[in-house]
């Protein structure tokens, strides 16, 4: 069968028949002075299940979303497409590997002080970008310089916050030192996620878009396609195989199969777990992929009636999470804890599942006095998944006799003048470890803050691990907080959806992967066409 | 003295070149016709553009919101709406769009900062050749069925064709779409693309095979009522004087059915094939939508979307004066082809 369940994927993971993280695991290496440990090759991903990889061809890649705000510009990717160009022109220093763990890219070598207030970082020798200029300090300097640019701040502009800007010192060619004005011991795993810096150019211009990716720019057109051609001085050959590759939106997913079942494309992305029947049922293949990608419900915990902890523990006690995880994602979901980044180190295994308790949860509405309180859900169309997921919260609470009532919204009235403002929504992430996430979204500093969740003794926690290098005591303090979110919190993560990518058999080098962005963060260059 | 003169010689002048446009619009109505619905159309235009951008005001958000997206943190949005200029005020913005257009420049998308006209023109030019192939193909299959159905009125041919219509009436374009997929790209034969993504940078019609589909979908949905129109245009004009004087005189049927008959039927069957490109011009959003096609209607959607008004405005503009120019030009050649509504007076 195509269909490669979570189960056997963690079997083959477990038997190291899966090639995660080929690369050198930054972070799992040795409990202390763990950030130093020498990574090697970020190639991870390149056993195909069937055949040797081979150069030549052109891969077709059918995405799903985009619109003609589409950007090349590694500053401000926003959709999917946006994420698939960037990640495919551009590297950062660090990366997630399909098991979820960090490894270096365009870095040879990151290096914090005592105490982590420093960092020392050096790159990777011997990489050109496209243009043929090779990649120095200058521009990582200049790379990191543009994101923290006042006047257009970088998405990543929040997770570098704590850089002293002015005082990045060059101190070789190829190697950087870059103060900070707090120790920052997650620095590491903060550039491995999806938010990051891409290394650019000095003097770089998104209208000549030039990276040191496995693909270089020829076309593109927002809102429609692009076509990138092989970069034939990759530094990581023999990576990548195609000669082309072709990047299409799509608004519907119909259209997306009828594409892949008619052979226009060669992968699609984002499937729903309806059409996976329709696409092996036809030939083609999925790939479902337990990602740690997460889509909360958030509920403002300074707001009422979520300012009492009764009502958020009640609304999480009343989600039967198997049920809406097999009704959403025909069960191909992790369940969730209420505790975000599953796949991380940092994670703590040992909270005890929570499942559903309707008397527990009606006993706390009452307390709260909240029994008979009607609540408004605001849900829009963000991400596989989200919507459903609302209708079956509301079902499975009214079945409870609480009363939820969606309010449903478009897209870009979600993330309008009320976005991170709702009371009671839902949002979506993709993959980070725990305590990168956290920086993120539950720190009163954090840019996406949606819980507007603010403890002192949480907070005051994370700053203890971020000075902290010893990743098995990080991990301790991150087990703490994560019972401070598992008792208090203000999300409820009824599961992890998975990611369905489909292909076509003649592709290979597609694998499962943990990001929780399809084709392991946009892999394109692992992948090859069959003769 | 003098200026009574003037004045009364201003007045004879006046009233002279009164009559002159009088005459003169009664010898050339059509010329007449033309000026004034061209002259409406343009304050038409002009009347749009000020309700467009007034709705979209009414809209939440706006464009840096709506680019930003999930990342919409305040500083993002904050630097954005600066170089957008989007703090600037409402009568500022309007005017120095307007003062844009009047100079032939329709602006930059706010969306991704390039020109609106190079960004759509491509996706106008895919949504003509779309509404014109299907409103020819649809018009020319409706028009020969019609007439075959007319001349053999009540037999086999007209009861079947008749319901068939009726049938096709009844379905949205969606529906057909999907059908057609099935049939000819997915299901049962592997005949044609099921999408039809024209690569930028080509054009419509070097990609034929692409275009079967998006067209053939179009088509099927508009002659159903083009076909009845002729078919009752064309049993009027039959069962007239003139046509049963020519039969009696030995006219052959043929000659009686295109010379005598459906000259006389022009008039409502152009009006119908008029109505139903300018119900493309509409229709055409879904069926993009569903073969994931190029064309202004995902376009609109994307402007309304991300809040860019002048892409919005300049796709609404260019939309109107379409159905501007299909209403006017329906009415000219309907009149072209009554000679006694043309005839002067």
């Amino acid at each position: 069968m195509s269909v490669i369940t979570r189960r056997t994927f963690l079997d083959g993971a477990a038997k190291g028949g899966l090639a995660l993280g080929a690369g050198s695991l930054i972070a799992a290496c040795g409990s202390s002075s763990s950030s130093s440990s020498p990574g090697t090759t970020a190639s991870s991903s390149t056993t195909g299940a069937t055949g040797t990889p081979k150069h030549g061809g052109t891969l077709t890649a059918g995405l799903t979303g985009g619109s003609s705000s589409d950007t090349l510009d590694p500053n401000s990717p926003v959709n999917n497409t946006d994420y698939a160009r960037v990640a495919n022109l551009y590297e950062s220093l660090v990366w997630l590997n399909a098991a979820g763990t960090p490894v270096y890219r365009l870095a040879k070598e990151m290096t914090p002080n005592s105490n982590a207030t420093e960092w020392t970082i050096r790159l990777r020798d011997g990489v050109t970008f496209h243009n043929g200029k090779p990649l120095t300090a200058d521009d990582l300097i200049f790379s990191i310089h543009r994101v923290l640019n006042p006047k257009a701040p970088g998405e990543a502009a929040s997770a570098l916050a704590g850089i002293k800007a002015g005082e990045i010192k060059k101190l070789d060619k190829l190697t950087i030192r870059v103060p900070f004005s707090h120790s920052y011991s997650t620095f590491i795993e903060t550039l491995a996620a999806n938010i990051t810096v891409y290394l650019v150019p000095v003097g770089f211009d998104p209208k000549m878009p030039v990276g040191t990716g496995p693909f270089k720019y020829k076309s593109f057109t927002p809102g429609q396609q692009s076509v990138f051609d092989r970069n034939e001085n990759y530094w990581n050959s023999p990576l990548p195989y195609v000669d082309s590759l072709v990047m299409t939106n799509f608004e519907d997913e119909t259209s997306q199969v009828n594409a892949l079942l008619s052979g226009q494309v060669d992968v699609v992305n984002l499937l729903s777990q309806d059409t996976i029947n329709t696409v092996t049922g036809s030939g083609k293949k999925v790939v479902i992929s337990p990602g740690g990608g997460w889509n909360p419900f958030t509920m403002r915990v300074d707001q009422a009636p979520f300012n009492d902890v009764r009502v958020r523990q009640a609304f999480r006690l009343l989600v039967d999470r198997p049920k809406m995880n097999d009704v959403v994602f025909g069960g191909h979901g992790t369940l969730g804890n209420d505790v975000f980044s599953i796949w991380s180190t940092e994670y703590d295994h040992s909270l005890p599942q929570r499942e559903q308790d309707i008397e527990q949860a009606k006993h706390l509405l009452k307390a709260a006095g909240q029994a008979d309180a009607t609540f408004q859900l605001t849900t829009a169309d963000i991400a596989q998944g989200v919507v459903n997921m609302a209708q079956v919260f509301a079902q499975q609470a009214s079945a409870a006799g609480v009363k939820v009532k969606l309010n449903q919204v478009t897209v870009t009235d979600f993330y309008g003048p009320n976005y991170l403002k709702w009371v009671f929504a839902q949002d979506y992430w993709y993959y980070q470890a725990y305590l990168a996430q956290v920086s993120q979204a539950t720190l009163p500093k954090s840019p996406y803050n949606e819980t507007h969740w603010n403890d002192p003794h949480y907070t005051a926690l994370y700053q203890q691990a971020l000075a902290q290098n010893d990743s098995a005591k990080r991990d301790e303090i991150a087990h703490e907080m994560q019972k401070i979110d598992y008792d208090q919190g203000g999300y409820i993560i009824p599961f992890f959806p998975p990611v369905i990518d489909g292909y076509s058999p003649k592709v290979g080098g597609i694998i499962q992967s943990k990001v929780g962005s399809s084709f392991n963060d946009w892999n394109f260059e692992a992948m090859y066409k069959m003769a | 003295m003098s200026t009574s003169a003037d004045v009364s010689a201003l007045g004879i002048r006046r009233t002279q070149m009164r009559q002159a446009a009088g005459s003169f619009a009664k010898r050339h109505p059509i010329i007449q016709l033309v000026v004034v619905r061209v002259a409406l159309g343009v304050l038409t235009l002009f009347a749009v553009s000020i309700v467009i951008f007034a709705a979209t005001q009414a809209l939440p958000g706006n464009a840096a919101y709506a680019v930003l997206g999930h990342g919409a943190t305040p500083q993002r949005i904050h630097a954005l709406e600066l170089r957008l200029h989007l703090n600037r005020s409402l009568l500022s913005q309007y005017g120095s769009w307007m003062g844009g257009v009047l100079k032939g420049n329709f602006g930059t998308s706010l969306a991704n900062n390039e020109s609106v006209s190079g960004l759509i023109g491509g996706r106008i030019e895919n949504s003509a050749v779309l509404v014109f192939a299907a409103g020819i193909i649809g018009s020319l299959l409706a028009g020969l069925l019609g007439l075959a159905a007319a001349s053999r009125r009540d037999g086999w041919f007209d009861h079947i064709a008749s319901v068939i219509a009726l049938v096709i009436t009844a379905m949205p374009e969606f529906n057909v779409a999907i059908a057609l997929v099935i049939l000819l790209a997915v299901n049962v034969a592997h005949l044609l693309p099921a999408v039809s993504t024209i690569p930028p940078g080509t054009h419509a019609w070097d990609n034929l095979k692409l275009l079967i589909l998006p067209v053939a979908t179009l088509a099927i949905v508009i002659a159903p009522y083009i076909f009845r129109m002729v078919r009752a245009a064309m049993i009027e004009a039959l069962e007239s004087d003139y046509v049963e004087m020519a039969r009696l005189k030995g006219v052959s049927n043929r000659r009686i059915l295109l010379v005598h008959a459906l000259p006389n039927a022009l008039p409502p069957i152009i009006q119908v094939v008029g109505l139903n490109l300018l119900y493309l011009a509409g229709g055409i959003v879904v069926v993009e939508y569903v073969f994931n096609y190029p064309g202004v209607g995902a376009a609109l959607v994307d402007a309304v979307s991300n809040r860019d008004i002048p892409t919005l405005q300049f796709i609404v503009l260019v939309l109107t004066a379409f159905y501007v120019l299909v209403n006017i030009l329906s009415d000219v050649i309907a009149l072209m082809a009554t000679p006694r509504r043309r005839a002067p007076r």
